[in-house]
């Protein structure tokens, strides 16, 4: 008899080592979210009412028009942010990486909550901003309950997603390559064009897609710090639940939203591969 | 108020309560004489609650009381719904009991003394105890208005006598009235509410509310930084902000009172333990001191007995104010309450 047995193939083994995730995923995420598809035609009564509402009142369209815009707002401006400094980390001796990533991780073991009312204060009319502006001999500046100071909040929260994913691949970035094209004479921002960006183009497009995704649910930092026009999907979704027990419009609302942030993944995997999205 | 917090003892308390449900009879009858599970919104209210109702109800009965928290309205009604108590007895708001009594959420109180010899006029509404009562107010920052700001809703709606930013709450059933009152509608005179002329009234307000508050913590930051200038928020918070020294004035003029009662959730097997919890909930000494502790007002008039006159003049129930306050009527609102807060949301975002 050999020692170690050759697994055969189809063997059992590898199943029932996935079974306890799977039924823990059947259990507390496909059956949940079965109802929720179901109660979305089912309550009050059998019907797409509640579809046909979203599609025709202007109401839901202008607010999953606005979260989409947010989205994409926030992603662009996570991009122009996190690019840089994730680069300074990529090319920082590993003490200052390690530094660096610590910093950059640390608002993650801070609550969002926290973070939100931090943002209130800084951009308040007595906050250090409104009185720097002011000793510069402005009007006192109405930064908050603004599209801007919404935005600049979710960048915030959102930034290290973004980071941590260009990170990821800049990180991989042989550095001979840089180096050898600015042998040859390029400019560091020719080198930055033509040869980081397009070896980092995944992590990119990864960052952009998380940022994205993740900020289709905010909700609590724009009631809290956006403008009161300013509406997200979620936030409409959670009132109907809360305070109305309109479970049915939320429940379609919700499909609504998943389906089109299964969109957004679909157009990423037919490009890209969703394999990719974690580095 | 302090809605804030959450009791660790609710994990247990759950846990504890699903054993229960699934125990025999007699262990069942056994966890009935010791213990009964009370609702409560954690924090300061919790501690005034502790201290001044269920300490003096234990002494009295030998009953423990285990408070459990946070208030949920979706719980009652699973509850209900699946024999397993997490809690005998939770506390709500006017519109919140309307709509349990109508969804039999709630035990009879027809064999209480809440009803049989009410204390006093109201005792009992809907199946609830009538416990205490909480009001929305205004207050400013009174560097912004050194002379004085507003000392109505007219004149909080007036932007030309009091210029500067406002601030209410995102809660339709309570803006409406307060929208009406400000448009000349007589206190007495409000309910049913007409609810096309409150959002016309709105419309006057709106470019000066810089941003609807959906929190109290949040109420109470925007006066303390001094990003709003005049703003209806709830007065306990108010007056917390005042204790702070915080250069803050309260308006008790046109105060807006919306009431709180005691329910017990129905098919509890602490039932008559509960019914008893909730006839000595309301004696007037004890809904005196949680009143006092709580930052709330009591209803049983009689517990003004037992305050003194600088501790009435924080509670919008005094005898002092009756005349300048109202009350909200949930039952007569003049429409849909959904509906009408469903329109509220969408004329916000708008």
């Amino acid at each position: 008899m050999s020692a170690v047995p050759a697994p055969a193939r189809g063997s059992l083994g590898p199943w029932l080592l996935l079974a306890p995730l799977m039924v823990f995923l059947a259990v507390f995420f496909v059956v949940p979210l079965a109802q929720v598809a179901v109660m979305s035609v089912s309550d009050p009564e059998w019907g797409l009412g509640h579809y046909a509402e979203i599609a025709t009142d202007g109401f839901h369209l202008r607010v999953l028009a606005d979260t989409f815009f947010t989205a994409l707002v926030v992603s662009f401006c996570c991009l122009l942010l996190g690019f840089p400094l994730a680069y300074a980390m990529a090319a920082a001796s590993p003490g200052w990486a390690a530094v660096m990533m610590v910093v950059v991780t640390m608002s993650f073991w801070t609550s969002f909550l926290v973070r939100t009312y931090a943002w209130m204060v800084l951009l308040g009319t007595r906050g250090p901003i409104a009185r720097v502006v002011e000793w510069l001999g402005f009007a006192t500046p109405e930064l908050l309950f603004t599209r801007f100071s919404s935005t600049v909040a979710m960048t915030h929260i959102l930034l290290p997603y973004m980071v941590l994913s260009l990170y990821g691949v800049l990180k991989r970035i042989e550095p001979s390559l840089p180096r050898s094209a600015a042998s040859l004479g390029a400019t560091p921002s020719s080198v930055i064009r033509h040869v980081v960006l397009p070896l980092a183009a995944p992590g990119i497009v990864n960052g952009l897609t998380l940022v994205f995704v993740l900020c289709l649910g905010f909700y609590v930092t724009p009631i809290l710090l956006g403008s009161p026009r300013e509406q997200m999907v979620a936030g409409v979704i959670g009132q109907q639940v809360e305070e109305f027990l309109a479970f049915g419009e939320a429940s379609a609302m919700a499909v609504v939203l998943l389906a089109s942030t299964l969109v957004v993944l679909g157009l990423y995997h037919r490009r890209f591969g969703l394999d990719r999205l974690w580095g | 108020m302090a809605r804030t917090g959450f009791s660790r003892r609710a994990a247990l308390t759950l846990g504890g309560g699903a054993v229960a449900g699934l125990a025999t009879p007699s262990f069942k009858r056994l966890r009935a004489a010791e213990v009964l599970h009370v609702n409560t919104w954690g924090g300061i209210w919790e501690r005034a609650a502790i201290k001044n109702l269920f300490e003096p109800f234990t002494r009295d009965t030998g009953i423990e009381i285990r408070p459990v928290s946070p208030v949920s309205f979706a719980k009652l009604a699973q509850q209900v719904r699946s024999g397993a108590y997490e809690f005998d007895v939770t506390t709500l708001g006017a519109g919140e009991i309307i709509r349990a009594n109508q969804a039999n959420l709630l035990e009879k109180l027809d064999n209480t003394d809440l009803v049989k010899s009410p204390p006093f006029a109201g005792a009992a509404f809907q199946n609830g105890a009538s416990s205490h009562a909480f009001a929305t107010v205004i207050a400013y920052q009174k560097a912004k208005y050194p002379n004085g700001g507003p000392q109505s809703w007219a004149d909080f709606w007036n932007l030309q006598k009091f210029p500067g930013s406002r601030c209410m709450q995102r809660y339709a059933s309570r803006v409406l009235p307060i929208a009406l009152v400000a448009d000349g509608v007589p206190m007495d005179k409000l309910y049913p509410l007409n609810i096309s002329r409150a959002f016309t009234s709105l419309d006057r307000i709106k470019p000066a509310v810089r941003t609807w508050w959906t929190q109290g913590q949040q109420s109470q930051q925007l006066l303390r930084d001094g990003e709003i200038d005049c703003i209806a928020l709830w007065h306990a918070r108010t007056l917390e902000l005042i204790d702070q020294n915080q250069p803050v004035e309260i308006v008790w003029n046109e105060a807006e009172i919306e009431r709180a009662y005691w329910v017990v959730a129905r098919g509890t097997p602490n039932r008559d333990n509960a019914l008893r919890y909730l006839e000595a909930s309301v004696r007037p000494d004890r809904v005196a001191g949680f009143c006092r502790d709580s930052m709330n007002g009591p209803l049983n008039p009689a517990a003004f007995n037992f305050l003194s006159e600088a501790e009435a003049a924080r509670m919008p129930t005094a005898p002092a104010y009756r005349g300048k306050v109202f009350e909200q009527d949930i039952l007569n609102f003049g429409g849909d309450v959904n509906a009408a807060t469903q329109r509220f949301e969408r004329w916000i975002g708008t």
